[in-house]
């Protein structure tokens, strides 16, 4: 269970390099300032690449979850 | 455009003629030889899509500003630089994949990358190179500054392909599956975000004994592909400081052609060798470190030399040596090697999105493939592997796309 | 008044051109050895494709030219081995070089590597007007490869066709060794003096129009000659 209340759920599983960040990029201003994407993915660069974009970019990195795949949560800041 | 801007976009302009700058503005003889080399002419004739076309979008601009002589810049077609002719220059960064066949072709060898740097960093300037790759390069860079605060993640997450490596090779008890931050490593590989380029590679290395470690950083420079030395160095420069903290002999790029280039061929003297993944497996097989089984690849296979590890970096045997370990049944594309078509998503294309053009200007790509008759189209560099890919789809080629580790991680013998 | 004309441009703007070349190569040389290295290497791979791998090699005999269009680089061959014939031929007018015997009528190749070298020219101006080629090519392309081809066609006429004439020779190997014998001397002679008959006024307008190729050099593409070897390097790292 994740600690976030998700707005939006993005599925970037099994994308090449380097459509997640990409893909995150166009998606962010799909939600509301404010508002949380949960982005599902199999990268483990990932959980590297999200938090310096969110640096780049003014948005938020919540938090993580690894199982089966992984969970990252991003909070729209601007 | 404000005369401030276009000040600023000459002088751009004037740091960037270097000697070889100079002379490959200078000698090019409109000759036209070029025009038959680049894969988009060929896919969709059109002038503009040449080497020679694409250099004169930049060189009638030099005549203007570097030249002098009323009647000669009359003669020379000198233009004035303005917005209209920014979307020129915006044509010769980006319908062009990078790929230097033209330069196999001029008599004079004059690259095509050289006069691209030139368009790239004048849009650089303007601030209208594509945001995509500037995005892309800035998170690169960032992550120098946060990898402390991540790199525990990371970690969990590489212990969390443990499954799927152990799947292709059994390591022995006691060793690290993906082992990070090795001190005095051998092998410093350096992989890309994607699991993809993780799991099969760590088989190998594991198969092959290797004292190797996973560096926390991406391979892939996207300061190159949007054309930025400065931000190219920062980049790289993560990775040399990772590889001489850890006393690191060798850096082995993982399957992308860029990285490889930029590494190699781009970021001056290290005290470090560097060399591709495909090398790394080529001379496991030749020491007897790895045994592959040829009956995991029963199909008809070809080979797609990427641009970036061939022609720019003279690896040519060593994928068809390992090839020739997986399979009997190996058939070259022709033209190979040196004049292999390029797939026509480098210079940071697939990146952009851009797929119209991808698709339209690499029709002799697809045709070269079909040609072929082969079932498997392996290669060893992603952004081939994905505009490849695209074009498998696109033209309805009927191959699996694969890479060279990945196949070679599936063929490994455990004894 | 027409011979004042005829003598400027047959012996002062001769000394001008020459001059003016040779400074202009020298400042345009300058430059590019002046401006900073590239910061990394432009080589393409293999490196060593070739027997004599030197860049050299590379730029004289131009493989990728003989490799992607067989009838282009015959024709670029004749053309460049020609030229290095003709000046080769120049020189032997003066009375002391005697390639050829000093009482030959003909100079070097008879007037057929002229002839040879006004074809190819011939070629390379018609090609340009053929698509793709037109798309890519600027007005200085054509006006120079038609400056080049006067300059031939006009040195044909003077060294092979006035062989022609009912009383053989009108101008040989003799007159024009002695009229650039003088040049070469600083003379100042006027060699209307010394050249009789209709076809001085064609050497006239042969090295008119030498002298201004001369000076369009060190401004054109012709600089390759200085510059193709050091760019065959960079290709081979």
């Amino acid at each position: 269970m994740s600690d976030y209340a998700a707005d939006k759920v993005l599925d970037l599983k099994g994308l090449p390099c380097p459509m997640p960040v990409v893909k995150m990029s166009q998606e962010i201003g799909s939600v509301d300032v404010g508002q949380i994407i949960e982005v599902h993915t199999t990268d483990p660069g990932s959980l590297s690449d999200f938090p310096a974009w969110a640096e780049t970019s003014g948005n938020e990195v919540l938090g993580s979850e690894q199982g089966e795949f992984i969970k990252i949560f991003i909070k729209r800041n601007n | 455009m404000e005369a401030k801007l276009k000040q600023e976009l000459i002088e751009t302009f004037g740091e960037r003629l270097t000697k070889a700058a100079k002379m490959y503005l200078d000698n090019c003889s409109r000759c036209g030889l070029c025009i038959e080399a680049c894969h988009a002419y060929a896919s969709s004739p059109e002038t503009r899509y040449t080497a020679v076309g694409r250099a004169q979008n930049i060189r009638r601009l030099y005549e203007e500003y570097f030249k002098k002589g009323k009647i000669a810049k009359k003669l020379n077609e000198a233009v004035e630089l303005d917005d209209h002719w920014m979307e020129k220059v915006y044509e010769t960064a980006y319908t062009c994949t990078g790929c230097r066949r033209c330069m196999t072709y001029c008599p004079f060898g004059i690259d095509t990358g050289v006069i691209q740097g030139i368009a790239k960093m004048l849009l650089i300037t303007a601030d209208q190179e594509p945001k995509t790759l500037t995005m892309l390069a800035d998170m690169s860079i960032a992550k120098a500054k946060t990898i402390e605060k991540t790199k525990e993640n990371f970690a969990a997450a590489a212990k969390n392909l443990e499954a799927e490596v152990l799947q292709r090779w059994r390591s022995e008890g006691g060793e690290e599956v993906v082992p990070l931050d090795v001190q005095d490593a051998n092998v410093l590989y350096v992989a890309l975000a994607g699991k993809h380029s993780i799991i099969p590679a760590a088989a190998i290395m594991n198969a092959a004994k290797e004292k190797w470690s996973l560096s926390y950083f991406e391979a892939v420079n996207f300061g190159a592909f949007v054309g930025n030395p400065a931000k190219t160095k920062e980049i790289a420069g993560r990775i040399i400081e990772e590889a001489k903290r850890l006393n690191i002999k060798e850096v082995v790029i993982c399957e992308c052609g860029t990285a490889y280039r930029v590494m190699k061929h781009m970021s001056g003297e290290k005290p470090f060798k560097v060399i591709t993944f495909a090398e790394l497996i080529a001379r496991y097989v030749e020491q007897g470190r790895i045994k592959l089984d040829k009956s995991k690849l029963p199909a008809k296979v070809t080979y797609h030399d990427p641009c970036q590890i061939a022609r720019q970096g003279g690896i040519y045997e060593q994928p068809r040596y390992v090839l020739g370990q997986l399979t009997d049944n190996f058939v070259e594309m022709t033209p190979n090697r040196q004049a292999n078509w390029c797939c026509g998503g480098g210079g940071g294309l697939v990146a952009m999105g851009e797929k119209d053009f991808r698709m339209k200007s690499a029709k002799v790509k697809a045709d070269q493939v079909k040609a072929t008759g082969a079932e498997v189209l392996c290669t060893a560099c992603e952004n081939c592997h994905t505009q490849l890919s695209d074009l498998n789809e696109h033209y309805g080629l009927g191959v699996k796309v694969e890479y060279l580790s990945d196949l070679t991680a599936k063929a490994l013998v455990q004894d | 008044m027409v011979n004042q004309i005829f003598y400027l441009i047959t012996v002062p703007m001769v000394y001008v051109a020459v001059a003016w070349c040779i400074v202009g190569i020298v400042v345009k040389v300058a430059r590019v050895a002046k401006a900073p290295a590239h910061p990394f290497t432009l080589k393409v791979f293999p490196d060593k494709d070739h027997p004599v791998p030197s860049p050299v090699w590379g730029a004289l005999s131009m493989p990728t030219v003989r490799r992607h269009n067989p009838t282009f680089w015959v024709f670029l061959i004749l053309f460049h081995l020609g030229i290095a014939v003709l000046i080769l031929a120049h020189l032997d007018l003066l009375p002391w070089f005697n390639i050829y015997p000093e009482d030959s009528e003909h100079m070097i190749g008879n007037g057929a590597v002229g002839v040879v070298v006004t074809t190819a020219i011939l070629y390379f101006l018609l090609r340009r007007f053929a698509s793709p080629l037109r798309e890519i090519s600027v007005p200085a392309d054509y006006l120079l490869l038609f400056l080049l081809f006067c300059t031939a066609m006009s040195g044909d006429i003077i060294s092979w066709a006035n062989s022609w004439s009912e009383n053989g020779f009108v101008l040989t190997k003799q007159d024009f060794g002695a009229y650039l014998n003088g040049l070469f001397h600083f003379s100042w002679a006027d060699p209307a003096e010394a050249i009789d008959g209709g076809h001085y006024v064609v050497l006239v307008v042969h090295v008119f129009l030498a002298n201004l190729f001369l000076m369009v050099l060190p401004f054109s593409k012709i600089m390759h000659t200085f510059f193709a070897i050091p760019l065959n390097k960079l290709r081979r790292g």
